[in-house]
């Protein structure tokens, strides 16, 4: 058999647990949820809490291990450690393997999650909810480009997303920032985009505050898109 | 104003009943932590991480139907070995109970500095108990959740929180039943506005509710005097 057989003939339901594991950690190192050098709990404990058995989590380990997001030290002091990507994102590359059609798509996507993740966060929004995103955006205010300010981009988003008070609408947020996030980001980080990106952001959090749900859908659908559309120019021009 | 339905005390005191439940094991928490704590400071060295896992005989056995997630959320630099620390429990999909792993630190994880959460902010401010959410917890379960939250303190000082999460749906199965014995639009509202169960459509659970002409806010008991019932007319 070949790996495609392999892959195709394993047992669903393993197959369906590897990729929820590796989907999970994957998700977790992408948006910062696990840090840098952080150490795994051993195979063991780590397959307890995520309730899978050691095989699958095996598995997932190896997945994780040739996508660089892991790496394995044998030994005393060894262990599973957490690779944040070392060298710059390279979006260019990242681009590469995706069509203009693909990334349509992937934008529409978010722009539908985004949109109305933002109108229900004010329609839904209490003044406690308000002071987290402007904190957020004061945070970024004060932060250089770079993994700081992805990061608090993307919990700016997921905290807009939490605000409207649907749990599925912000895990499909977390699937998507792990899937276009860094795409996205690395756009924004765009010497030329940054003015652009932060008046986008604060005009989110602005009609949110205002519970002008129309306002804060048209932002956060078009604050998507722009990007979106900067990705398909880029791709185009590779 | 018209009489009160009679069904409507019955149904505050249910909620408080409910709420109170749970603050019951969130008071073992945190008298059990307060304990530990102690036990370290008289033998004279500072507390790390590994000390909170004597807590775990009274936390895995209390996760169930009605709690979902239960521990002590340390204060920054409580611990000697780790700034940023929870000895955190979740149900887990199987009924087994899963110890929760995130990376806490804020310098390396933008996500999640906890101490801005109410209910946290809330015990770190003297309030003995608080209710916060409903709301999307991506902190821990990415559930709706409510977290009721103590004050741990040792010798005098805050030393972090006790809490447990219930789902949002647990709880409004739980207090639905009663609303619906209320002739009248009837919905239990938290301290800042947000629904928490509902036996009405036009107050669904998360919907802000803003004062509304001909509805009453009744509290729901002493203890938990931040809960609020709200009947319309």
């Amino acid at each position: 058999m070949n790996s495609a057989h392999l892959v195709v003939f394993a047992p669903v339901d393993n197959t369906a647990r590897v990729h929820a594991v590796v989907r999970r950690l994957t998700d977790a190192i992408a948006l910062g949820l696990l840090g840098d050098g952080e150490q795994l709990p051993s195979e063991t404990d780590l397959a307890a809490h995520l309730g899978v058995s050691t095989v699958t989590l095996r598995e997932a380990l190896m997945a994780l291990r040739q996508q660089g997001l892991i790496e394995t030290r044998r030994g005393r002091g060894g262990g599973s450690f957490v690779r944040a990507p070392a060298r710059p994102f390279d979006l260019d590359e990242r681009l590469r393997s995706l069509s203009a059609e693909e990334l349509r798509d992937l934008g529409d996507h978010y722009a539908a999650i985004a949109g109305a993740a933002a109108r229900l966060a004010a329609l839904r929004s209490l003044p406690g909810d308000v002071r987290r995103l402007r904190r957020s955006l004061e945070e970024m205010a004060g932060t250089a480009a770079g993994a700081g300010m992805c990061r608090l981009d993307g919990r700016l988003h997921l905290e807009v997303a939490a605000a409207s008070q649907s749990g599925r609408l912000t895990r499909e947020e977390i699937r998507l920032q792990a899937e276009i996030g860094p795409l996205v980001w690395a756009v924004h980080d765009l010497p030329d985009r940054r003015g652009r990106v932060d008046a986008e952001h604060a005009g989110i959090v602005g009609a949110i505050a205002d519970a002008d749900d129309a306002r804060a859908r048209d932002v956060a659908e078009s604050h998507v898109l722009n990007a979106v559309e900067r990705l398909i120019e880029r791709r185009l021009a590779l | 104003m018209p009489a009160e339905p009679p069904a409507v005390g019955a149904a505050a005191a249910h909620v408080r009943a409910t709420l109170d439940g749970v603050f019951e094991t969130v008071a073992r928490v945190r008298d059990a932590t307060a304990r530990c704590l102690a036990d370290v400071q008289r033998a004279g060295r500072a507390p790390v991480s590994a000390d909170l896992a004597a807590l775990r005989p009274l936390l895995l056995p209390r996760l169930g139907p009605l709690v979902c997630g239960l521990g002590f959320i340390a204060a920054p630099q409580l611990l000697a070995d780790a700034a940023w620390y929870m000895e955190w429990w979740q149900a887990g999909p199987a009924g087994r109970p899963c110890r929760l792993l995130r990376d806490l630190d804020p310098e390396r994880s933008a996500l999640y500095d906890y101490t801005s959460w109410e209910w946290f902010t809330g015990p770190e401010s003297g309030a003995e108990r608080t209710v916060c959410g409903p709301y999307v917890d991506y902190l821990c379960s990415d559930e709706y959740v409510l977290t009721l939250s103590a004050p741990v303190h040792v010798a005098g000082a805050f030393a972090g929180v006790a809490a447990a999460d219930v789902f949002a749906r647990t709880f409004e199965n739980e207090i639905v039943p009663v609303l619906r014995e209320i002739p009248a639009p009837a919905f239990v509202v938290n301290a800042p506005g947000r629904v928490m169960a509902s036996n009405t459509a036009t107050w669904p659970p998360g919907a802000v509710y803003r004062e509304s002409p001909g509805h009453a806010a009744r509290p729901c008991g002493d203890g938990v005097h931040c809960v609020a019932l709200g009947v319309g007319p």
